[in-house]
């Protein structure tokens, strides 16, 4: 029996064992490939590098653990840049999990710059509802929000007064894993209220985002990991992102080498009829 | 009354919500922010209906004693210490946020981490050139593999350029066909319902 | 030192009008300037005699307003104030300006258009249809399976598994997938199978199981219902899709229907489905997810194939009336399409224009 006799009965558990190999060994033995920017990262780094400081930024954590992974690094590189260029971030989430997420990347980063809770960034924590919820968001926050993340009164904050509609926000980033979130915001938020939003999705959704990006209803995107791995080489901050860079090439190659075999045991099958 | 009362209050609904679209005024607009916070409210409010049936079902399991019924004992518990660190402590922190953090995120990701190894096994079945349209597919999908990675542009600098044509042009053109093709569909069938034409949905029954 | 002239000249030119398409608790306040400032202050007045006050300011890239603070039926007058580190200069007043209620938002009017268009078309198609006309409808292969997948579940005494997604009801394709279920049930209930419908939201569960019970009942076959195949699972994505996967495994269903709403769960259901040997349905309309089942499942609803689904099992004229009146709907947007793009190459913007939407 030859080699393409075997693959005809292929165990996909052997391919399981080749693209775990190929996910671990770059992780240990980093090659360091170059990260090239792509103009929808570009887009999103340089309207933040336009912001005056003093800018509020909204950064609505929507993803829960399962896309960790994935929008994790972008959370982390995004509010790195933020914090340099003095920017104020109001972080929210339409998942329940999201701004639990968000405030990790808060407590990792936010030290770093001497920022100071409720004056440079603040938490007002999941906001259920959806689509209503960001219609009245917009048009006034006291209606929604009286109370951050940790149930300190939102008047008692400075940023927290600060942001009264969506007049007072000159930046959203959204970080979407799927439904409620960047097309909310987009239909709900933007198109209402005017304000540019850029996002981060998984590498899934990302393809969907583009008639959003041709059409300028965003004006960014950070795709999967890969965006994360562009903003974070833009931002000077090499992380898990840059680091999930090797993998993801050697996995690909090995996806590819792996159609090709597919590819020539339906030829090989195609003769033998 | 049964039938009849439902497919009212659908049409009722359904059609207030479409007019109020296109009417700014206050009182319109105040009715329908305030439909919708009824049915944010039923949703909270069937939160404590979904727990019930899943203690109800892993319960039943448990005491006939039916196969593997010891995972519905772990299930039972890891809801309880679930439910009782998140109601004790103060919020955001304490048990419930270790918990989440450690035992939550992390069976989240690898959940989804097995996607690394179904796309593999997927790829390596479904990208075959069987057909000229299934030789294009795995043309386009092998470029777009290898363009969206760093490696892609160490092979060719053009790479990523060419990958970012095949995004914004072919596959945003056919992703558009497909989305107004679907919100077509969806106002038909959205039609269908507020007419009471198709109430399939509430369960059987006849025009 | 730096000099400060503060000039009542018109060097800023400002215009104050009643918000269009809103409630009446508005007026816009926009202005041009030919003069750099670092920053704008809008003031406003209900009499100029007695002074302005300032009640916003914005910066140098902002020349638009909406001032919300105002009650309906008072008149108001603005200025706007521009600074920057050596001029002040300030607009004339205008006004007065009264907030008005609009009863129609004229910027959402070709939408109106639009759907009066369609909804005309699905009426008229259903009216014919009525009327007992035939109306011809392409076949589509994952529905003409359904029949055949559910017969080979019966054959082999295993039961269906049906995955209605994993969102709620408030979306349509959770909507679309509950009518579906309808029809699906009344099969298996025919049969004697058994069938499975695992569900992420409480509100789903509910209907579910009203809707196969319902449809047992409409085939004489109540006796054949049991509730406790249709259970909710949990709302978290992951711990949902682990639970169906154990389902599968254990159950080994012959039959897997995956109709509905799904994102990244979607490629684990139908490669863990694969494995155990069903035979696999799926439709969803977000087309980021459809090539994961296209590539792992026997047959695929697209987009709005999920949506006729419904109406094509029922092959009740109605229904079907309304899918030719939906097609009637997508010949128009082609022939529009077409219009927009040669219209856009020749360099008119007027076609374009009339389908931008306005808030």
């Amino acid at each position: 029996m030859n080699i393409l006799d075997r693959l005809v009965k292929f165990d996909r558990r052997i391919l399981f064992v080749f693209v775990a190999l190929a996910v671990i060994i770059p992780l240990l033995i980093p090659i360091g490939l170059p990260v090239d920017i792509t103009r929808p990262v570009k887009h999103v780094y340089d309207r933040v590098e336009s912001l005056p400081e003093g800018s509020i930024v909204v950064v609505s954590v929507d993803y829960d653990p399962g896309s960790e992974a994935e929008l994790y690094p972008a959370t982390e590189a995004f509010l790195e840049h933020c914090f340099r260029k003095n920017l104020r971030v109001y972080m929210m989430g339409l998942w329940p999990a999201g701004p639990k997420l968000g405030n990790m990347a808060l407590e990792q980063i936010a030290p770093k710059y001497n920022k100071e809770y409720g004056v440079d960034y603040i938490n007002i924590g999941y906001r259920p509802g959806g689509p209503v919820m960001l219609v009245s968001l917009g048009r006034n926050v006291a209606d929604l929000v009286r109370t951050d993340y940790a149930g300190t009164p939102i008047d008692s904050l400075p940023l927290g007064r600060a942001v009264k509609s969506a007049r007072d926000m000159d930046l959203v980033m959204t970080l979407s894993a799927g439904d409620p979130g960047v097309l909310h915001w987009i239909i709900y938020f933007s198109a209402r209220y005017g304000t540019p939003i850029a996002t981060a999705t998984t590498a899934i959704m990302a393809p969907q985002q583009y008639p959003y990006l041709s059409s300028r209803q965003l004006i960014g995107l950070l795709g999967g990991l890969k965006g994360a791995a562009e903003y974070e080489t833009l931002v000077e901050r090499k992380a898990r992102a840059v680091a999930g860079m090797d993998s993801q090439s050697i996995v690909h190659l090995l996806l590819v080498a792996f159609i090709i075999l597919g590819n020539m045991v339906l030829l090989y099958q195609r003769r033998k009829k | 009354m049964k039938r009849t009362l439902p497919i009212v209050i659908v049409f009722a609904c359904g059609f207030f919500m479409i007019i109020a679209f296109f009417i700014p005024l206050r009182g319109f607009q105040d009715v329908s922010q305030t439909l919708q916070n009824w049915y944010i409210g039923v949703i909270a409010f069937f939160v404590f209906i979904g727990i019930f049936n899943l203690v109800k079902v892993n319960v039943d399991k448990i005491q006939r004693r039916l196969r593997d019924w010891q995972y519905n004992v772990i299930l039972l518990i890891f809801l309880a210490i679930m439910m009782i660190a998140g109601f004790v402590g103060r919020p955001g922190g304490g048990v419930f946020l270790y918990l989440f953090e450690n035992f939550h995120i992390p069976l989240g990701a690898t959940m989804f981490s097995l996607l690394a190894f179904f796309v593999a096994s997927a790829a390596f079945r479904a990208f075959r050139a069987r057909t000229p349209e299934a030789t294009l597919l795995l043309i386009a999908a092998v470029l777009v593999m290898i363009g969206r990675v760093p490696i892609g542009y160490y092979i060719w600098h053009g790479f990523p350029d060419l990958v970012e044509w095949i995004m914004t042009v072919p596959n945003t053109a056919a992703k558009r066909g497909i989305l107004f093709g679907a919100d077509l569909g969806l106002i038909s069938m959205a039609l269908r319902v507020l007419l009471g034409i198709e109430r399939s949905y509430m369960g059987g029954g006849k025009e | 030192m730096s000099l400060i002239l503060f000039l009542v000249i018109a060097g800023i030119e400002a215009e104050a009008y009643d918000t269009p398409n809103d409630d009446g608790s508005s007026i816009t306040t926009t202005w041009t300037t030919d003069t750099k400032f670092e920053s704008f202050e809008i003031l406003r007045s209900e009499n100029p005699e007695e002074g302005f006050e300032k009640i916003y300011e914005v910066n140098k890239k902002t020349s638009r307003y909406i001032d919300s603070q105002v009650q309906g039926g008072v008149q108001y007058y603005y200025k706007i104030k521009g600074q920057s580190a050596d001029i002040e200069l300030l607009s004339e007043a205008v006004g007065p300006v009264k907030a008005m209620a609009q009863i129609f938002n004229t910027g959402r009017s070709n939408i109106a258009i639009c759907i009066f268009i369609l909804f005309f078309a699905i009426i008229y198609y259903i009216t014919r249809a009525r009327r007992g006309e035939k109306l011809f409808i392409r076949k589509i292969p994952g529905i003409s399976a359904i029949e055949e997948a559910i017969g080979r579940a019966t054959e082999m005494g295993k039961p269906v598994l049906y995955v209605p997604g994993i969102m709620d009801i408030d979306e349509p394709e959770t909507i679309a997938s509950m009518s579906i279920l309808g029809r699906i049930a009344e099969k298996t209930a025919e049969y004697g199978t058994p069938l499975y419908v695992p569900t992420s939201k409480a509100m789903v569960m509910s209907m579910a199981q009203q809707v196969v019970k319902e449809s047992a009942i409409k085939v004489g076959r109540p006796d054949w219902f049991n509730a406790d195949n249709i259970r909710y699972l949990t709302d978290d994505q992951f711990g949902y899709v682990s639970a169906v996967d154990g389902i599968m495994v254990r159950e080994k269903p012959a039959t897997n229907f995956y109709l509905g709403k799904f994102y990244a769960e979607s490629l684990i259901l139908a490669e863990t489905g694969f494995s155990t040997g069903a035979i696999q349905i799926a439709g969803t309309a977000l087309p980021d997810q459809l090539p994961f089942f296209v590539a792992a499942c026997d047959y695929t609803l697209l987009g709005e194939e999920l949506y006729a689904a419904s109406a094509y099992l029922s092959q009740e004229p109605t229904q079907l009336g309304s899918l030719k009146g939906q097609d009637f709907g997508k010949l128009i947007f082609v022939i529009v399409v077409v219009i927009g793009v040669l219209t856009r190459l020749l360099g008119t913007e007027f076609f374009y224009n009339l389908f931008n939407t306005m808030p």
